[in-house]
């Protein structure tokens, strides 16, 4: 005979506000089996959570009804004080009367009727719950970090330093990412390079990462703890261990005139190359594209002045496995680009800034460019078209962000204050310039970030003008801005030497591709979801893998790098046991029924489902059945919504359990 | 000038009217965020006192007598600039067309007379003639607007290009014309239209 | 052998008055074309700008209550006036739509409404439907040497999902037809602008201001000559050139010719059926001078 003890959260005022809780704990006191019932204003305070446990105690409880929030919230925390109170945690369930009444409900007769059916059903389904243990599984202590950028280089330098293995995958031929291709940063006008060069000096040298640059991800198998990663290493036609880095093929190349990606096309690069000098590794990938010798078999002189003899023309992309027990994902952003985009993409261009026909309009990328020390003009401001330095710049926010229009609505956080910097960047440079911007609003909430924004008007006298611009067009040599100030309530009009349009910031291309890879989730826009807005920022919904950087979300520097150590500690936290303990809410074969159809295996996500053998005494097999690995199981229920013998069950939602709760109402 | 001070509150927030805008022109009031992208390129904003966005805002606070007793709504050339580049896509030609059909309903408070007498004879002409006769329309509404002497020289130069016909056959459609006018007067009546 | 291509065709009130020699120039092309062009008995006014201005119900009966004529004749419906395409685009697409205003206007015509007839402007028949390529076959007189700015103004392209005639910021469909008939074309700041449009009998003052400055980018380009789809743009950029030149002390000179007359010429269609004595700014000596007449 089962004693129920059911407790009835006020949440504050969240659920009592529209639920009559004292009438309900009082009606499912009266529910058979219900030993013990009541209500507290907040059952997973302190005091609530000794309520629960005491009364486990004095009323000799057998299972648990918590009447609360969503089990995503809190589940965890009333199963571990049952288990305290030394019930098995799995005889504590959750019913949720705050999402799927209180919140969404405004009669509250009609509410607290609906209440009590809630916890009526889980007391039926409780009641038939079995003890479960906890399943533990190894934990292979690497972890692989997924893109190379400042997001992935703190994270591995993070986990390394503490004595974990790295492989650190980067699809470019250097690590760096956009930090490297910026001048200077915001708040403190420190320069990118400067403070960049050395952790990826760091990260080439530490003795516990492995890096792999040009490489990308192919294949992830397994689960958290025992991932096993297929990593495709495109042929950079220059051997790693031979090449000493000195350049001379470089020198040598005779095809120069190739637009430098890292430059924004706006400088040039040679055939054989690295995107930049201080690239890490230091070694050189051949172009296949515009290389001579690949395009006409003709040339090869790279390879005839390289003295270790590390050109290799005939190298192939080649396949690496590697295991790994957890995965921080930190493959960052890409640009908007502003043109105008095919029929039918989600996503607009802005044909009304020219951008691609006028020279002189740039995006800011481009303008980082233009003010790096190390960039195609040695740090000059000058215009793409003829070479001359820009004596009025002008500067447009939001293109692409905040355009629903466009098909992109959120805000891109960082381009504020890099507009900002942009402008004092180019007053330090220009003295006898002027910068206009044209802005809706000036977002920058951070430390020392407003106090940025403002020095920008107040001391590097750039003139910000409340308003938009409508179209940009090429007059003479000059570029006719024309805006309004919503202010003033005039239209503007400047004739500017240079246009700097601030574009949005997007997931990178093929984001979507790698999370099917990995099998965890992302939005419409192709952000990487986090498992919880605020108490799981940095999980992802699927166990041992987490995120880092703009990949989950526009972020600038700081706040990537805080996440990227974040995601850190969370690889660490798993990696501090030698065993993983994981929910034993998972599915089982009754294998006598099993006719070994495998339509669990074809329907199952997690590739949870094998085959098994089963054999007589004497070794002969019998049949091959079904068998569900717990350490891979997720608990999603399909298999056994599709099984048709009725063969599989999951912990806790048995077909016996649900028709138990339907019978209830 | 002397400008109100505009007091606000839910009495003087007129929502409904903003509905009705709404409704007509198919659109959301309340998405603009005022960027005034709508203004930057309105080829008529430089003759407007309250320019595009601001519309907007004043709808946003249900100020409408301020909208309407203005010329603005009358200056819009309908080139639909504005809906084209709008990042919310707020079809502000759209709400212009509905405010100009709202200030008719509220018998003209505006002081823009020239256009809206232009629009009225439009009208007539195609509800008399089916068609619009470029000559009786500007004569007439030279008469009407009393500036006789108006593009004095252009008419003859047109008569003798024959761009200005005097006299035109009658539209079969005639009576089929008369009855949409009617028809639509009816279903307004009735509620079933604004 | 491709199939004739034949249309319904829905003129305008304009060009019945003072657009003309866009009608006559428009039907002696699709003559000379083969193309067959049936006018739309007893059409009526679209509307136009005032209608949809102050009483947009008014404007989308009048148009339906017209497309319903037109689905009777043969063909596509072929528009030559930039402003009544709009106005018959806008109808189909808010009636496509918007069910509520779709029930009104059925009351208002009395009629079931049935949309699916195709409004084309003559710019989509002649770059689409015929083809530049067959275009280009048909040139007899190439327009060599001609610079011409295609002035697109505002209803041709513009809001972007309802004309679809081509892209709204940077189209190229006008170019691409003068171009196919041999002229250049010159690459020129103004040619989506708003001309004033309709307030040329209200409030000239505003259209002279915005059409000089249309003038003015056309001629600092270095154009011959504009080139229009539009009856409106045309009275305001042809009929009142003069005045504005004398208004803001310039010296433009630039005729302004309908698509039609200019692709007709480089058929060898003569002046005669162009309606080329129709144009106020007498495009004579510049025709004379490229050796096109």
């Amino acid at each position: 005979m089962s004693r129920i003890g059911v407790f009835i959260c006020h949440c504050g005022e969240n659920i009592s506000r529209t639920v009559d809780v004292e009438r309900v704990a009082a009606e499912i006191g009266r529910h058979p089996g219900v030993a013990f019932s009541t209500d507290y204003k907040y059952m997973c305070s302190d005091p609530g959570q000794t309520l629960l446990k005491k009364a486990i105690q004095e009323q000799r409880l057998t299972h648990v009804v918590v009447a609360a929030c969503s089990p995503r919230m809190h589940e965890k925390t009333f199963r571990k004080a049952v288990e305290v109170a030394g019930l098995n945690p799995f005889l504590c369930e959750m019913a949720n009367i705050r999402e799927h009444c209180s919140w969404v409900h405004e009669d509250r007769e009609e509410a607290t009727v609906k209440a009590i059916d809630i916890v009526g059903m889980m007391v039926e389904r409780v009641k038939k719950n079995r003890v479960l243990a906890a399943i533990t599984v190894p934990v292979t202590k690497r972890s692989l970090v997924i893109g190379g950028g400042i997001a992935g280089i703190q994270a591995a330098l993070d986990i390394a330093d503490c004595g974990h293995e790295v492989i650190l995958v980067e699809r470019e031929p250097s690590i760096g990412g956009h930090m490297a291709q910026l001048s200077e940063t915001f708040p403190t006008l420190d320069c990118s390079q400067c403070i960049m060069t050395p952790k990826m000096v760091d990260v080439a040298n530490h003795p516990k990462i492995k890096l792999y640059t040009y490489s990308e991800i192919e294949l992830v198998e397994g689960y958290i703890g025992n991932f096993q990663v297929t990593i495709k290493k495109k042929a950079r036609s220059v051997d790693e261990d031979k090449c000493t880095g000195c350049g001379v093929c470089m020198t040598k190349c005779p095809q120069k005139k190739i637009p430098n990606r890292f430059d924004q096309n706006i400088g040039m690069r040679s055939a054989i190359y690295v995107p930049f000098p201080q690239a890490v590794p230091n070694t050189p990938v051949i172009d296949r594209d515009n290389c001579t010798w690949f395009k006409s078999g003709k040339c090869g002189v790279c390879q005839k002045v390289c003295g270790p003899g590390a050109v290799d023309f005939e190298q192939q992309d080649r396949l690496v496995v590697e295991a790994v027990g957890a995965i921080v994902v930190a493959t960052g952003f890409d640009l908007y680009s502003i043109n105008e985009k095919p029929k039918g993409s989600a996503i607009k261009g802005y044909g009304e800034f020219g951008h691609g026909k006028i020279p002189d309009v740039i995006d800011g990328m481009t303008f980082e460019r233009l003010a790096s020390a190390s960039g195609p003009t040695g740090g000059k401001i000058l215009r793409p078209s003829d070479g001359k330095e820009p004596k009025q710049i002008v500067f447009i926010q939001c293109v692409g962000s905040r355009a629903r229009e466009k098909g992109i609505s959120y805000c891109s956080k960082v381009c504020c204050m890099y507009t900002a910097k942009h402008t004092m960047l180019y007053h330090h440079k220009v003295h006898d310039g002027q910068a206009y911007v044209f802005f809706m609003d000036a977002r920058t909430p951070g430390k020392s970030y407003d106090e940025f924004w403002r020095r920008s008007i107040e001391e590097e006298e750039a003139v910000y003008i409340r308003g938009m611009v409508s179209r940009l067009y090429q007059k003479g040599d000059k570029i006719v801005v024309m805006g309004s100030d919503i202010a003033v309530g005039v239209q503007v009009e400047i004739e500017a030497d240079m246009v700097v349009l601030a574009t949005a910031i997007q997931p990178q291309k093929g984001a979507d591709t790698l999370a099917q890879k990995l099998g965890i989730s992302y939005d419409k826009y192709n952000f990487y979801s986090e498992a919880h807005a605020k108490l799981r920022p940095v999980e992802c919904a699927t166990a041992g893998i987490y995120l880092a950087g703009a990949c989950q979300g526009p972020k600038d520097i700081p706040e990537t790098v805080s996440q990227a150590s974040a995601a850190a500690a969370k690889v660490m936290t798993l990696f501090s046991k030698d065993k993983l303990e994981r929910e034993p809410v998972v599915a089982r074969v009754r294998e006598a029924g099993c006719v070994g159809c495998f339509a669990c295996k074809k329907v199952c996500a997690y590739g949870a489902v094998e085959e098994k053998e089963i054999r007589d005494r004497q070794g002969n097999l019998v049949k091959i059945v079904a068998y569900v690995n717990p350490g891979v199981c997720a608990g999603c229920g399909t298999c056994q919504a599709t099984c048709p013998s009725k063969c599989v069950e999951l912990d806790g939602y048995t077909d016996e359990q649900i028709v138990a709760m339907i019978e209830a109402l | 000038m002397k400008k109100k001070k505009m007091i606000i509150s839910q009495e003087t927030m007129d929502i409904d009217f903003v509905r009705k805008v709404e409704a007509l022109a198919d659109t959301s009031v309340r998405r603009c965020f005022q960027c005034g992208k709508c203004s930057a390129g309105c080829p008529m904003a430089t003759f407007m006192e309250h320019p595009p966005n601001r519309v907007v805002r004043l709808l946003q606070l249900g100020q409408w007598r301020r909208v309407l007793e203005g010329r603005s709504i009358w200056y819009c050339a309908s080139c639909e600039t504005c809906s084209t580049r709008c990042p919310n896509k707020v079809h502000l030609a759209s709400i212009m067309d509905a405010l100009r059909k709202l200030s008719w309903d509220a018998h003209g408070p505006s002081k823009e007379g020239y256009v809206q007498l232009a629009n009225k004879l439009f009208l007539q002409n195609i509800r008399t003639y089916g068609r619009q006769y470029e000559m009786r329309l500007a004569a007439v509404f030279n008469v009407k607007s009393g500036q006789f002497l108006k593009d004095l020289m252009l008419g003859p130069k047109l008569i003798a290009k024959g761009k200005l016909k005097m006299f035109h056959s009658k539209n079969k459609n005639l009576p089929e014309i008369e009855k949409i006018f009617t028809r639509i007067a009816e279903i307004r009546a009735k509620g079933e239209a604004l | 052998m491709n199939k004739k291509l034949n249309y319904s065709y829905y003129p305008g009130c304009s060009l019945h008055a003072s657009a003309s020699e866009y009608d006559l120039s428009t039907r002696e092309l699709f003559k000379t074309l083969n193309i067959g062009l049936t006018e739309v008995p007893d059409w009526f006014c679209c509307g136009a700008t005032p209608a949809h201005n102050v009483d947009e119900l008014l404007s989308l009966s009048l148009c339906a209550k017209n497309l319903e004529l037109a689905d009777k004749v043969e063909g596509d419906l072929a528009v030559a006036c930039a402003a009544c395409f709009s106005r018959l685009k806008f109808t189909q697409h808010t009636l496509e739509e918007n069910m509520t205003k779709r029930k009104q206007v059925e009351k208002a015509i009395d009629a079931p409404l049935k949309l699916d007839g195709k409004v084309k402007h003559l710019l989509d028949i002649l770059a689409r439907d015929l083809g530049l390529e067959r275009l280009a076959a048909a040139v007899k007189k190439p327009l060599s040497g001609l610079k011409v700015a295609c002035y697109y103004g505002c209803l041709l392209t513009r809001p972007p999902d309802v004309p679809n005639l081509d892209c709204a910021e940077a189209p190229t469909i006008m170019e691409q037809v003068v171009e196919a008939a041999g002229a250049e074309t010159v690459a020129w700041t103004h040619r989506l602008e708003c001309c004033g449009a309709n307030f040329t009998l209200s409030r000239p003052g505003v259209v002279i201001q915005l059409t000089n400055a249309i003038l003015e980018s056309a001629k600092d380009a270095g154009a011959d000559c504009i080139m229009v789809g539009c009856p409106l743009c045309h009275g305001n950029l042809d009929i009142r050139q003069k005045e504005i030149e004398g208004v803001y002390k310039a010296d433009y000179n630039l005729p302004v010719f309908y698509l039609t007359q200019l692709v007709g010429l480089s058929v060898g269609l003569g002046a005669d059926k162009l309606g080329l004595d129709a144009m106020i700014v007498n495009p004579l000596p510049l025709l004379k001078e490229k050796g096109l007449l």
